[in-house]
């Protein structure tokens, strides 16, 4: 990373935080590990748990009992060899996600991903994590000014001044005067005041192919503070989109994220009441409102956006912290020298955010093109003009091909590997035609790495603890640093 | 602690309820000798080093570390016990079983294997005077209590200078078999050799300097370990050789 250069913040004390987004990615170890925060720490101040994937529940039949994990674990031997045309062949009565991989039994046993003797950040299932983003941020904020050297700044903007060739100079706020800079970064959330208002550029919707633009969330109380946390989000699908249930030690997290084109405010009201239950009645709802899409392009000029002011999607796969994590190390790691070169370093950080957008996009829709669910909003799913091309080839081929290292899933930091694709496809009972001898030459290979995954998933559940009791060793004595 | 018995039955220890309570006192494996790893303080540690390579391992039900004596290689297995004896310095927490400690009271857990009903020896005499056995565990106990807390403070200083680095012990014996030794830790000698001239002051002045060389020294004593471990092993194969 480039060294001396000085980084503010600049805060507006009027404005709140959306204080949305519970889920994480697994990069998010590394990123507070790299940044270096104790993890210990982070688990005590920011009410943080372990999450080891997502199950989806009634996403494809819609029946009491339909239900899949996406896990965070590779298939066994993923990158040598591809377990999926095995297990669609001869799955031997397991989930594919239960046949390659430890952690839909260790989710399903409430058991934790490690251990309080294995070191922060370090995992003995890959692990991410839930937690409380009101409590988050201002931990981060604790930290980069108090460690990093950050300075911040609590004032409002009241307009921007730019050069003739649409640069900006500064910004002028209303309670520390005119703040100079020679890069921007435009976290105002869905306003987007320096590139969307000041430099222009168009918001893309994408509310064509993602049709839920609402979520009405609550929080909720355990009904004992000792109850079983789960570790894994938990997505059920409903009548006109799907809530996500996430277990923080002191409380639950749920939201109906839902598509106004095919539910009443009232009737969404509804639905998440029976999924919380009545007793739940009294309880504040939030209503947020989503506007999938992004910014046209991400950094222009010498201002790039990172957060919500770079986009939003609905969080199904906890892709909006990930981002911001992905775009804050682009810009850590390449860093301009001047502004002669801040042209060259932006086009690469467009053309990476175009590419991982799109996969995103790609990827969540796939959850919505598989079902067989028969309500209005789930059949608008399905409608060919409401699927991007790209994914569209991608399932004409893989009804003949699983998906692999064939896919062009090959950027270094890849937002959804192939496997994501293979746990959401098989785990929806999408069928690869597999021929009588296509197998062959690898089957002994592929039966040993089916039988390591028993061998190891047997070993975790007798060696890891519960969820719940590792959070509270982690409060009582701390994870060690080694 | 590694190798404790998990069924115990500790009650205070009474010169009237237990006037004719007594122990076996000799080393043996079935007295529960038979640790691979046992957890010691720090006055310990110049005895140790003569013979077992002294480590740091992590508590399993609390993730802290602790620092112990290496007996043996594969659970269970303390090879510097012989009949009716331990070869040289025996750990005070080998030592000191049965009992235990609460408070300024002296516990005994009744369930213990060294608790015998006649023969060993006796913890009181006909007055309820203790005897110079139970007098030795009560020194026993003088050294291991503070010592535990010592011991806290050198590994918390170890931790804050990040002296600390995990070592992977693999062994390959004659009979073939191998053994990867997993969760042990010791001095990061790289990180010790650019300690700041004040870190390096204040570990000399509390005394550390010299267990931190004390314990880097004790390094060499794994192979030491592993040649015994090696007897051992072709003993056992040779004995099998000879029963075919």
């Amino acid at each position: 990373m480039k060294a001396g250069f000085s980084v503010t913040l600049i805060e507006s004390p009027n404005i709140k935080i959306i204080g949305v987004g519970e889920g994480t990615w697994p990069t998010l170890r590394s990123s507070l590990e790299k940044m270096g925060i104790s993890e210990t720490e982070f688990f005590r101040h920011c009410d943080a748990a372990f999450k080891q994937g997502a199950k989806f529940a009634r996403w494809t039949t819609g029946a009491e009992n339909d239900g899949y994990y996406h896990p965070l674990m590779f298939p066994q031997g993923f990158t040598q060899l591809n377990l999926a045309p095995h297990w669609l062949k001869d799955g031997q009565g397991r989930t594919f996600s239960d046949a390659v991989c430890p952690q839909e039994q260790l989710c399903e046993n409430g058991l934790a991903p490690k251990t309080i003797a294995t070191p922060e950040y370090k995992a003995v299932a890959n692990y991410a994590y839930h937690l409380d983003a009101a409590k988050f941020a201002p931990f981060l904020q604790q930290h980069c000014t108090a460690k990093l050297g950050v300075r911040h700044v609590l004032a409002d903007v009241k307009s921007v001044n730019q050069a003739e060739n649409g640069d900006i100079n500064s910004l002028a706020t209303v309670q520390a005067g005119d703040i100079p800079g020679d890069l921007f970064i435009d976290c105002t959330g869905f306003a987007s005041l320096l590139l969307g208002k000041t430099l222009g550029v168009p918001f893309k919707d994408c509310t064509d192919v993602l049709f839920c633009d609402t979520a009405l969330a609550v929080q909720l109380p355990y009904e004992t503070p000792d109850a079983p946390m789960a570790s894994h989000t938990i997505s059920t699908a409903q009548q006109a989109g799907w809530i996500w249930d996430i277990g923080l030690p002191t409380r639950r997290g749920i939201g109906y994220v839902y598509s106004s084109r095919h539910s009443s405010e009232e009737a969404a009201h509804e639905t998440l009441l029976s999924y919380a239950g009545e007793q739940h009645k009294d309880r504040a709802i939030r209503k947020i409102p989503i506007r999938a899409g992004h910014r046209e392009t991400f950094w222009k000029n010498n201002c790039l956006a990172i957060g919500l002011a770079a986009g939003f999607l609905e969080p199904l796969e906890s892709s909006a912290i990930v981002l911001v994590e992905l775009s804050a190390k682009l810009v850590a790691e390449q860093m301009p020298a001047n502004r002669e070169v801040m042209d060259i370093v932006a086009a690469r950080f467009n053309d990476v955010n175009h590419y991982r957008w799109g996969r995103i996009i790609d990827f969540l829709k796939l959850h919505y093109v598989l079902t067989q669910r028969t309500e209005p909003f789930w059949r608008d799913n399905l409608e060919p003009q409401s699927i991007p091309d790209r994914l569209k080839n991608l399932l004409q081929l893989w009804k003949y091909q699983s998906p692999w290292f064939f896919d062009e899933f090959d950027r270094l930091e890849e937002v959804f590997p192939a496997a994501s694709y293979q746990y959401v496809l098989y785990g929806m009972g999408f069928r690869t035609e597999i021929g009588p001898m296509d197998n062959a030459d690898t089957a002994p290979m592929a039966a040993r790495f089916l039988k390591e995954n028993a061998a190891i998933t047997k070993q975790m559940r007798a060696q890891l603890p519960k969820n719940r009791d590792l959070i509270r060793k982690i409060f009582e004595h701390g994870l060690q640093p080694i | 602690m590694a190798g404790s018995p998990t069924v115990t039955n500790i009650v205070l220890l009474n010169s009237q309820t237990h006037r004719s309570l007594c122990v076996h006192v000799e080393p043996s494996a079935r007295y529960g000798d038979n640790q691979r790893f046992v957890q010691v303080v720090v006055a310990e540690i110049p005895h140790l080093v003569m013979q077992y390579p002294v480590l740091l391992s992590k508590a399993a039900d609390t993730g802290a570390f602790f620092c112990g004596a290496m007996l043996g290689v594969d659970e269970g297995e303390n090879l510097f016990l012989r009949e009716g004896g331990h070869e040289g310095y025996r750990p005070l927490n080998l030592q000191r079983m049965p009992f235990y400690v609460s408070g300024a009271e002296l516990g005994i857990d009744l369930d213990h294997p060294r608790i015998a009903q006649e023969r060993g020896q006796a913890l009181f005499t006909e007055q309820g005077e203790a005897t110079p056995y139970l007098e030795s565990i009560k020194s026993a106990f003088r050294d291991l209590k503070p010592g535990i807390e010592m011991t806290k403070a050198f590994i918390d200083t170890l931790m804050k200078l990040k002296l600390v680095e995990p070592i992977d012990i693999k062994l390959g014996f004659d009979d073939g078999s191998k053994r990867e030794l997993a969760g042990l830790y010791t001095i990061n000698q790289s990180v010790l050799r650019e300690l700041p001239d004040a870190s390096v002051l204040e570990l000399f002045r509390r005394g550390y300097l010299q267990l931190i060389y004390l314990m880097i020294a004790s390094l060499k004593q794994v192979p030491v370990l592993a040649r015994k471990k090696n007897d051992r092993l072709l003993q056992a194969s040779e004995a099998l050789a000879g029963s075919r």
